[in-house]
């Protein structure tokens, strides 16, 4: 009888043993893929970062404006964002197959969520940065041809042109990452809709003279203003 | 007038002579500064103004080392100083020093074939059997060595073999029976010839010109020209020159159709440079049969060349128009053309100069450069030809056309204060060619003279390196009367079409490859219609040719 | 292969028949058929009476006019002159039409005619504007005789204007070519000059004739090449210019842009030329000046500055990027001020333009809003030098106008060092 209990002790000493040993190697493998991975990801932050400063990164995001935002957040300069975005990738990717590796069932279904979830984060990213980007443009371009073609309240028209766009890419972003879609689309739906009608109505009652003046300024006969009546040349 | 350009005495770029305009002369009858009617080193260097204006680059000079001049110098009695009559080694450096100033770059001859029988050298070796330098010649007991290698001056000599009484024994020359054959299976031969190249480089010559290169070794049961060893010998001397300085260039005078003068060039490793005789000899068959054949079937055979290497072409010399390396019928037609009178003839060649042979017609002396400036290779002006010099015959030997440079129509032509009977070369005085008639004085004031419209040539031929180093695409319109040829390097094309015949021609030239492209007429500048897909007339007065730079617009 | 290439078949044919020029004027048109006889007639006649025994050739090159103008050139009767000097010339006189290939606009126009002005090996060439009503004889002599007879290579004209007209020109671009280039040119925007064979083969050359600056800034540019590579330049008085009123085509916003849009870009081009220069020379005047001024001219200057304070106040962050901060607060204070008295100075004034031009070379935002950025500045500068000046006699306004240029000289050492110091594009 107690010869059986240590054969049974024994044997699943031996057992537990042997599985140890069995999972032993994994986990060397991935602690050296992680590793590695972390090591990579260095590697590939340093060298996107040393490219785009070839490329003139910084110069690009001051001149679209990007540059202000990440200031006013307190966050570093574009180009270490950039990198620091691309070394987190790389390493959490090392990361995510260095798990995979130990084999444990019910982390790769979570992983393998994560794993789909995260082209969509990008492309969310994306939707938004073009939205800032496009917002930025239309301020500028609004605001200046507002104020050379003297209509009036210029900067809440631009104001108006800036916020449609940023309002729309962020909606776009949201559904993109599919966070509490129906509320995010109703709610954008409400918020675009009264700001149309908002503009059609002041624009429609109030605005038939500054309309009439853009269309004039399309089609110029005769110029109005101070600037075209001397012969500047 | 050029400007003179910065003073350097070697030039930076090691392939001028790729793009050089080289002018052939003789010291002895170019210019004598001390009366005593014999051309000079100083007399020479007053006249390097004018050697700099007429546009060349590059100045050949014939042999001017101590000599008994049974050879006109070509027989050597001292590789390393200049014969007394020219002058002193200093006046020779001041001479370079001026020609370097100017951009001209200056070539020697370098005679490596033989020497004087005068030579220190040679009266050595035959003064006894035992003497050191015995074996600097090549000896036999017996004249039926080497037999059967042919017989270079037919005129004057019988074999290649002369007995010498004081030795007794035979010594191989295949020139005059007074230049023996130095021996070069002696290494002590090659390293004493390498020192005299080290002496004239290190002076500041820019290269040499190598006499009678293909005859340096002799080995039974051969012809003695164009053997391997005279490859090594050539290698040698290469390798030494390479080793010790740059820019420097080495011309091969090697008298054989081109695939033989092909090995010449080794592999960039012998010589720079080499002449392209047959190329001279088939344009003046070309002109004479009205048609372009033999021209146009020399230079299709003529090799690929190494890069670093270039031709040097030439429509005459100092030495008779070689008939030695063409067909039997060919040399009939030449001799009944050009040589009617058997005095013009020797050494199966004919010793006139250029105008003389073409008649003194101002037209076809212009067609002949015309051709030779757009060919592929370093054109070579003989001294006088540029004014169109005539020649005498009856003078002995190669002299008829190494008569004194005609500067004006004063005493001596402007060559020389001395006596008239003192020259050492009679003077042309015939109403035709004489110096009266044909001088640089003269011609420098008349702005269509040959002399100025050589310089225009040689202008527009130096502004731009399509001549010297573009490919050549011949174009066989139906009339063959008519040469063209397109020069093309890189994205700069020229189209040459020449009449080759005493009458206006009309031709239909197939340009349909170069559709779109506008000729420019080179010389005055003017537009030609755009070349369209249609064949592309062109009229040509007698002997006229057209240079035509395409443009693409 | 005639389509892609610059000269068509037509006009090649044209040019072998004219075959090589001592001169050559060329015309470019658009619609210019009301103007286009008598500028045909003056050089015609300029060719008979100045320049009897040269070959002389005229040629228009047209971008596509509709209303005839080609035509007008070609069957121009020398007859009809009038003059018996034009029908007994001694040479034949040669007049060739030619549409351009390319860009629309006067670059390709331009590119054209100098093209064909080096195949037929001009040695004087002028180049004139269609637009003007007042080409005379004499005026076409003048752009050519200093390159025939003086060796020059750019002839800019000079033209009889009232010293208040034109003030794009006075405030701004002569001014600053002055400041940046170290030369004195009254008209540097000027569609006519006159030019040597040397100076338009060198700008043939040059690889710009496809770019944005052969659009708009073609005629700054050739000033700018010529006075950057080290030709030999003038000034010809030319009298006054009178324009037709179809030459006013586009608006105002528009016409600043492209000018302003083109000064920049050309001085951004050659910067390594201009940076280390300093001070300033008048050039070589070739010909004797007309005295008469013109007319001033009638403005609303106070409109022009109420234009100016409100539109500061609204685009005070576009242009917080631009301008430097002190720029920035004294123009806010000098807004804040009575608007129908405004006074914009003339230091300010140049630390406006310098740091526009050095922003733009930065490129801290798209190009063309930079320079829209610059108009209600440059209104309120205007209007403020109108109110200052409109009573003054024409020789204290060309004194003012001395000031600011020698601001301009003064202050460059500023520019230089904004200039360099951001990093470029």
């Amino acid at each position: 009888m107690a010869q059986m209990i240590a054969d049974a002790v024994s044997q699943a000493g031996a057992n537990f043993v042997e599985s140890v040993a069995l999972f032993l190697p994994r986990v060397v493998t991935t602690i050296s893929i992680i590793a590695v991975g972390w090591l990579i990801a260095i590697l590939l932050r340093t060298v996107v970062r040393f490219v785009l400063r070839w490329v003139r990164f910084n110069a690009a995001a001051e001149r679209l404006g990007v540059a202000s935002i990440l200031k006013s957040a307190e966050l570093p300069p574009a180009d270490s964002v950039v990198a620091a975005i691309v070394f987190w990738l790389v390493w959490i990717g090392f990361l995510l197959s260095g798990i995979d590796v130990l084999g444990f069932t019910g982390l790769q279904g979570l992983l393998s969520g994560f794993a789909g979830f995260v082209p969509r984060l990008l492309v969310a990213i994306a939707i938004l940065v073009i939205g800032f980007v496009a917002a930025n443009f239309a301020w500028r371009a609004t605001l200046l041809a507002a104020v050379n073609a003297r209509i009036p309240s210029p900067r809440l028209l631009s104001g108006a042109a800036r916020w449609l766009i940023l309002i729309l890419a962020g909606a776009m972003a949201l559904e993109q990452i599919a966070v509490a879609r129906t509320i995010v689309l109703t709610a954008f739906a409400i918020a675009f809709g009264a700001l149309m009608l908002a503009v059609a109505i002041a624009f429609g009652l109030g605005g038939r003279g500054i309309a009439k003046r853009i269309l004039e300024h399309q089609f110029p006969e005769q110029e109005r203003s101070g600037a075209d009546e001397i012969s500047h040349l | 007038m050029n400007a003179l350009p910065a003073a350097g005495a070697s030039l930076p770029d090691p392939l001028w002579y790729k793009d050089a305009v080289i002018y052939q002369l003789h010291v002895k009858t170019f210019a004598d500064s001390n009366g005593d009617g014999i051309g000079d080193f100083k007399g020479l260097t007053a006249k390097l103004d004018y050697l700099h204006d007429l546009g060349v680059t590059c100045l050949w000079l014939l042999p001017m080392y101590p000599s008994p001049f049974r050879d006109d110098g070509y027989d050597i009695a001292d590789y390393c100083t200049i014969h007394p009559s020219y002058g002193t080694l200093d006046d020779f450096r001041a001479f370079l020093d001026g020609a370097h100033a100017r951009g001209l770059r200056v070539v020697t001859e370098l005679v490596l074939n033989h020497t004087s029988d005068q030579h220190a050298w040679f009266k050595q070796a035959r003064s006894s059997r035992d003497n050191p330098r015995r074996d600097w010649y090549v000896w036999s007991e017996s004249d039926d060595r080497y037999a059967g290698v042919r017989i270079i001056f037919l005129d004057t000599e019988r074999s290649n073999w002369a007995w010498d009484p004081e030795s007794k024994s035979y010594y191989w020359h295949r020139f005059f029976s007074h230049q023996p054959d130095l021996n070069y299976d002696n290494p002590a031969v090659r390293d004493e010839m390498w020192n005299v190249m080290k002496f004239w480089l290190e002076l500041g010559v820019d290269g040499f010109r190598v006499d009678a290169v293909p005859y340096l070794i002799e080995r039974e049961h051969t012809s003695c020209e164009n053997l391997p060893e005279t490859h090594e010998v050539i290698r040698f001397l290469r390798a030494k020159l390479n080793e010790h300085f740059t820019g420097r260039m080495l011309l091969a005078e090697a008298n054989q159709p081109p695939e033989l003068v092909r090995p010449y060039f080794g592999e960039g490793d012998e010589f720079h440079m080499a002449f392209h005789f047959p190329l001279m000899t088939r344009m003046f068959m070309a002109l004479r049969l009205e048609d372009r054949k033999p021209l146009v079937e020399i230079v299709e055979r003529t090799p690929e060349i190494p890069e670093t290497c270039q031709w040097g072409i030439f429509l005459r010399n100092h030495d008779e128009l070689t008939l030695e390396m063409v067909t039997d019928i060919e040399r009939e037609y030449m001799y009944e053309e050009y040589a009617r009178d058997p005095t013009s003839r020797i050494n199966l060649g004919i010793r006139r100069r250029l105008a003389p042979l073409l008649d003194g017609d101002r037209r076809r002396i212009e067609l002949m450069n015309g051709i030779l400036m757009s060919m592929p290779g370093s054109p070579i002006i003989y001294y006088g030809d540029e004014i169109g010099m005539g020649d005498n015959i009856y003078l002995g030997d190669r002299n008829g056309v190494r008569t004194p440079m005609q500067w004006s129509g004063g005493w001596n032509a402007g060559f020389s204060s001395a006596d008239p009977e003192r020259l050492a070369q009679p003077l042309i005085s015939n109403a035709l060619y004489g110096y009266q008639a044909i001088n640089v004085e003269s011609q420098k004031r008349a702005d269509h003279s040959l002399l100025n419209w050589m310089r225009r040539l040689i202008a527009v031929r130096t502004s731009s390196r399509v001549f010297s180093r573009g490919s050549t695409t011949f174009l066989k319109p139906a009339n063959h009367r008519v040469l063209a040829y397109l020069r093309t390097l890189g994205a700069e094309q020229v189209l040459i079409v020449c009449n080759l015949s005493s009458s206006a021609q009309a031709v239909e030239l197939d340009l349909g490859r170069l559709a779109g492209a506008l000729p420019i007429e080179m010389f005055g500048k003017s537009l030609f219609p755009r070349i369209g897909e249609l064949p592309y007339i062109l009229t040509l007065g007698p002997y006229d040719f057209f240079w035509f730079k395409l443009r693409r617009l | 292969m005639a389509q892609d290439s610059l000269l068509s078949d037509e006009l090649l044919r044209h040019l072998m028949a004219v075959g090589q020029v001592d001169i050559l004027v060329g015309v470019p048109t658009l619609d210019n058929a009301s103007t286009i006889g008598g500028v045909v007639r003056a050089v015609h006649q300029a060719f008979a009476t100045y320049f009897p025994r040269d070959r002389a050739v005229l040629v228009n090159s047209d971008g596509g006019s509709r209303d005839g103008t080609p035509g007008l050139v070609k069957d121009y009767s020398l007859d009809e002159a009038g003059t018996v000097t034009v029908s007994h010339s001694l040479r034949t006189m040669h007049r060739i039409s030619a549409p351009y290939h390319g860009l629309p606009g006067k670059g390709s126009a331009l590119r054209q005619i100098l093209t064909a002005a080096d195949l037929v090996q001009a040695r004087a060439v002028a180049v004139l504007d269609a637009d003007v009503a007042s080409v005379t004889p004499e005026r076409v002599a003048a752009l050519i005789r200093p390159v025939k007879d003086h060796q020059f290579d750019y002839v800019a004209p000079v033209y009889a204007r009232h010293p208040l007209d034109g003030p794009l020109v006075t405030q701004l671009v002569r001014p600053l070519i002055r400041g940046a280039y170290g030369w004195q040119v009254r008209e540097p925007l000027a569609a006519e000059f006159g030019c040597s064979g040397r100076f338009l083969s060198h700008c043939l050359e040059q690889d710009i004739w496809e770019s944005d600056v052969a659009k708009y800034g073609i005629d700054l540019w050739v000033t700018g090449a010529a006075l950057s590579a080290g030709f030999r330049c003038c000034e010809a008085p030319l009298g006054p210019r009178v324009t037709t009123a179809a030459h006013a085509r586009l608006g105002f916003q528009d016409v600043f842009q492209q000018v302003v849009g083109a000064a920049f870009l050309v001085l951004e081009q050659h910067a390594p030329y201009w940076l280390p220069r300093q001070q300033s020379e008048p050039l070589a005047l070739v010909g004797t000046p007309t005295s008469e001024a013109g007319e001033p001219p009638t403005v609303d200057a106070s409109r022009l500055t109420q234009t100016f304070c409100s539109d500061l106040q609204n685009l005070q962050s576009v242009l917080e990027p631009i301008l430097s901060a002190n720029t920035l607060s004294r123009l806010n204070a000098i807004a804040e001020g009575d608007c129908g008295q405004l006074r914009y100075p003339d230091d300010l004034w140049v630390r406006t333009v310098w740091e526009f031009l050095a922003a733009f070379h930065r490129g801290v935002m798209r190009r063309d809003h930079i320079t829209q950025a610059l108009i209600p500045l440059y209104l309120g500068r205007t209007g403020s030098f109108l109110i200052q000046y409109a009573q003054a006699a024409p020789a204290d306004v060309e004194a003012a106008l001395e000031a600011v240029g020698l601001e301009f000289e003064r202050s460059k050492p500023s520019l230089v060092e904004c200039w360099n110091q951001a990093s470029p594009r």
